[in-house]
């Protein structure tokens, strides 16, 4: 564990050289000001070390990202842990509490953040940069900030929809109810993926939390769903391959396999939901100044960038344009959509959606 | 075995395999069992989600238990029995299966068979929609196959042919040697065959997630609850729920094979061959092999050919490009095949002398350490893992490498079809051989290594391929206890499939079951000299 050990002694000549700099500083009673040679505005000392990223971003993005970081804040060293499954890093960040071995977590849903969060795993941390970003994308109590968003469209494959649906793209969530799409559709199972639970409960908003509306509706849905996938990205990949003719999938997805396959097309209906993608920084870390260092950077607008071209989602910041044909929260009609009240009221959601298809 | 008490040696052995099992197996999973804590576990049980998966996971296990078990043993009597041609490439493809890393076979398999697949539509005109419990049946009927044509193999190759030429000689048709000789002499096999596959498909969780639509089993569940809501409590409950089917499996498995004797190697050596089985008989084998043949290179071609193309299937154009993340990521390659080789000659050895202790042994708790042994079996990797990372996380311990944890990991879950194989193999050789060395002056630990190893390289085979080609494979293990150095090839995969890199993750596919195929190829052709020491071999 050669690494461990190499951060570890560090660390610890890291804290000794910041004691030395405190005491010669001290004679004044006020600490000497920082050398202003970053962008970054941080407060009292140079961020320095290494830090271990817990990354749920993809892994296209991830290196360059990385790069970017670096280039920006000589002197860090980035450990990243690639894992494009926020929900297992979540429960490893979870498993680690005794000895934590993350020192920021990056990308997937706020939820993802907010679990830890309330389980008092993450290091309350508001930066200054995070001044950017709306009050609605990032958390009161300070436990994380967002940084992109992801929007829920459809993927259809678009020889298939021509020929057998007529060509149309769908322009509302009650377009899929129409029969010429029955046995043609699928959805990420709602039992196993985010995303399909988020599609039940963008019905749920859209019709104002009048849960019997969304369940009628997700029951006639339900009469043209061929399938239900165990996982988001085979969703896509299944229409990608032409086995079936659309699903309801996140929109960044969907453009970055569109690159590979230019047989499928995007479609935005009004009243879509939308996740917030967070970064966070974890409860015992070693290295506090450089892991707000990262946060701080990631809320740039370079940052900002960055992530748009990488990975075509939509950056928080309204100084950032979104990527080519990428849908952003300003050109689509979005729902009002209620994180907290959806993430409470999960499990009943999900029984009374079984009782109502039936399975 | 004689008595512990004579032997320190002896009881000194058993005390550090039970530390192990109990360090390794029981204490991760109790922390895993504990996390939900009483009002979870209320909270869980009483929600009710859990009915539905378990039904279909105990129609499944049913199902794919049943044809997967049937087909490995008319492969592995056809390898054992039958003259049929091409038995070596049959070897080889019936291990293919196990080499399925997860996400990417399952997805070969609907690229081939699914509405719009290049058999079933392209060439058959039909649009099956096989999402769903046929699918799950007919993937693990092929996944698991293997498990239970190796244990079974096995056994058959080690049953004494002097008894079937016996029943031929006094008259008996081919037919009547199968059904009364033939068949009961492989029961202690067919038992641990049918316990082992059994238990696999019911923890299996890659091909249901990825086939199963909406086909919800107890594993795909508690992987949801951890993956698309966080709900690691109830996540753990479902884990539970699986360790109790496991001890239910266990049980009938014990009422299955009772207390008889299947003693067919006796101290005399025997090289009579077996009576030859009727010519239509090893070409209906032939058939019969060449079929399942058939479906799994379908499979594994598929995965090549993606490999080669730009964007199979819709752009076909020849390229080498997607293994250029071979090259970019060669450290876990290189991480996958040291865990791999180091977990399996552990883990093949351990069982072998696990089985020797608990099959010879006359103290008390037998029966809980062979439960314990089998038991990992039932937990889905993602929970032995977790287990790991929640029980091994502590501070004092960070100076442990967590390559070597990872090798661990692989070690005691992968133990159970080597142990069962072992176990299998102690039952059909007589007694009398260990007490003929024992009143020779031999120890018991000298019996084991001298007289019942070298009868047992098949057992250590089975073991040592099974935890070496599902080590190489295994995702779930290693996602909670991966770190940046020692990264594995199935993370890899796994990072390219959720980069819609469909090139790029069969590119490293191929590169990975490359790898593992040459290294067992490479070990059978070391270690030939060795295996055909053992001079009872039937």
């Amino acid at each position: 564990m050669t690494p461990q050990l190499d951060r570890r002694s560090f660390l610890k000549a890291m804290g000794i050289v910041t004691a030395a700099a405190a005491c010669g500083g001290g004679g004044a009673g006020a600490p000497a000001p920082a050398t202003a040679t970053g962008a970054a505005p941080t407060a009292a000392a140079k961020p320095s070390g290494r830090i271990s990223v817990y990354s749920a971003l993809n892994e296209s993005t991830n290196n360059q990202f990385v790069a970017a970081f670096k280039a920006a804040t000589p002197g860090v060293e980035v450990d990243l842990l690639p894992l494009a499954a926020a929900g297992e890093l979540q429960t490893r960040i979870k498993a680690e509490k005794a000895s934590p071995k993350a020192d920021v977590f990056i990308g997937g849903d706020s939820s993802f953040h907010d679990g830890l969060g309330k389980d008092g795993l993450l290091e309350t941390y508001e930066s200054p940069a995070a001044s950017a970003v709306a009050k609605e994308s990032k958390d009161p109590n300070k436990n994380w900030t967002g940084f992109y968003f992801g929007i829920f469209g459809i993927v259809m494959n678009t020889d298939r929809v021509n020929k057998e649906v007529g060509g149309a793209k769908p322009t509302s969530w009650d377009d899929l109810l129409d029969p010429k799409w029955k046995g043609k559709l699928i959805l990420g199972s709602p039992i196993t993926t985010g995303g399909g639970y988020i599609f039940i409960a963008t019905q749920v908003f859209r019709f104002n939390k009048d849960e019997a509306k969304a369940m009628d509706y997700m029951k006639r849905f339900h009469a043209n769903v061929a399938q239900y996938p165990g996982t988001s990205p085979q969703a896509i990949q299944l229409v990608s391959q032409g086995q079936f003719v659309a699903a309801p999938n996140w929109a960044h997805d969907i453009l970055t396999e569109k690159v590979k396959n230019p047989g499928i097309d995007l479609a935005i209906p009004k009243g879509t939901g939308y996740e917030i993608g967070a970064v966070s920084v974890i409860k015992g870390t070693k290295n506090p100044v450089a892991a707000k260092a990262f946060v701080d950077w990631v809320l740039t607008k370079e940052a900002g960038e960055l992530n748009v071209k990488l990975s075509n989602r939509v950056s928080v910041r309204t100084d950032v344009p979104p990527a080519p044909g990428a849908p952003t929260l300003t050109s689509v009609e979005l729902v009002n959509y209620d994180r907290d009240w959806a993430a409470a009221n999960k499990d009943r959601l999900l029984k009374l959606w079984q009782q109502t298809v039936g399975i | 075995m004689t008595s512990l008490r004579r032997e320190p040696s002896l009881l000194l052995a058993l005390l550090v395999v039970t530390g192990l099992v109990l360090l390794f197996i029981v204490y991760p999973q109790v922390r895993v069992v504990a996390t939900p804590g009483g009002s979870g576990y209320a909270d869980f049980f009483s929600g009710g989600s859990w009915v539905r998966p378990l039904q279909n996971s105990l129609s499944v296990t049913a199902l794919s238990t049943t044809t997967a078990v049937l087909l490995g043993f008319v492969y592995a009597y056809a390898m054992v029995y039958t003259d049929m041609r091409g038995k070596p490439f049959f070897r080889l493809v019936g291990i293919l299966p196990l080499l399925s890393p997860p996400f990417v076979v399952a997805a070969a398999y609907i690229l081939l068979f699914g509405p719009r697949g290049i058999i079933t539509y392209h060439v058959f005109g039909q649009s099956p929609n096989i999402l769903g419990l046929f699918g799950i049946w007919g993937v693990q009927t092929i996944a698991f196959f293997p498990f239970s044509y190796q244990l079974i193999a096995d056994v058959l190759s080690r049953s004494d042919a002097r008894l079937e030429q016996a029943a031929r000689n006094l008259g008996a048709g081919p037919w009547q040697v199968f059904r009364s000789v033939t068949l009961p002499l492989t029961r202690p096999g067919l038992g641990a065959a049918i316990l082992t596959t059994a238990i696999y498909v019911l923890e299996d969780f890659g091909n249901p997630a990825l086939i199963g639509g909406l086909y919800t089993v107890l594993p795909t569940q508690a992987y949801g609850l951890i993956s698309g809501f966080g709900d690691l409590s109830g996540a753990a409950a479902v884990s539970t729920i699986l360790l109790g089917l496991a001890l239910v499996i266990y049980v009938a498995k014990l009422r299955l094979d009772g207390g008889r004797q299947y003693v067919t190697v006796s101290g005399k050596a025997s090289s009579i061959p077996r009576p030859p089985v009727p010519r239509w008989v090893s070409w209906a084998a032939f058939i019969a092999c060449s079929l399942c043949a058939l479906v799994i290179l379908l499979v594994y071609g598929t995965l090549v050919v993606s490999a080669l193309t730009l964007a199979f299937p819709t752009n076909l154009g020849f390229t080498t490009q997607h293994f250029e993340y071979v090259g970019a990521h060669s450290l876990s390659l290189r991480n996958t095949l040291v865990y791999g080789l180091v977990a399996a000659t552990l883990s093949g050895i351990f069982a072998v002398f696990a089985a020797f202790l608990v099959e010879r042994g006359h103290w008390r708790g037998r029966r809980v350490l062979d439960f314990l042994l089998i038991m990992p079996a039932a937990v889905p990797g993602l929970f032995f893992g977790l287990g790991y990372a929640t029980a091994f996380n502590e501070q004092w311990l960070d100076w442990v490498d967590r390559g070597a944890l990872i090798t661990i990991s692989m070690i005691f879950w992968n133990i159970p079809v080597g142990y069962q194989a072992a176990v299998a193999g102690l039952r059909q050789i007589d007694r009398s051989i260990d007490e003929a060395a024992t009143s020779l002056g031999a120890s018991g630990l000298r019996t084991f290594r001298d007289v019942l190893v070298p009868m047992l390289g098949g057992s250590v085979r089975v073991g040592f391929t099974t935890t070496f080609v599902r080590a190489v494979t295994t995702l779930s293990v290693v996602i909670f206890l991966f770190t940046t150095q020692s990264t594995t090839a199935t993370i890899t995969i796994f990072q390219l499939v959720g980069d819609f890199n469909w090139g790029g993750a069969t590119a490293f596919t191929v590169a990975d079951v490359g790898m593992a195929i040459i290294a067992l190829v490479v070990i059978a052709v070391l270690g030939r000299g060795r295996v055909s020491l053992g001079a009872a071999r039937g």
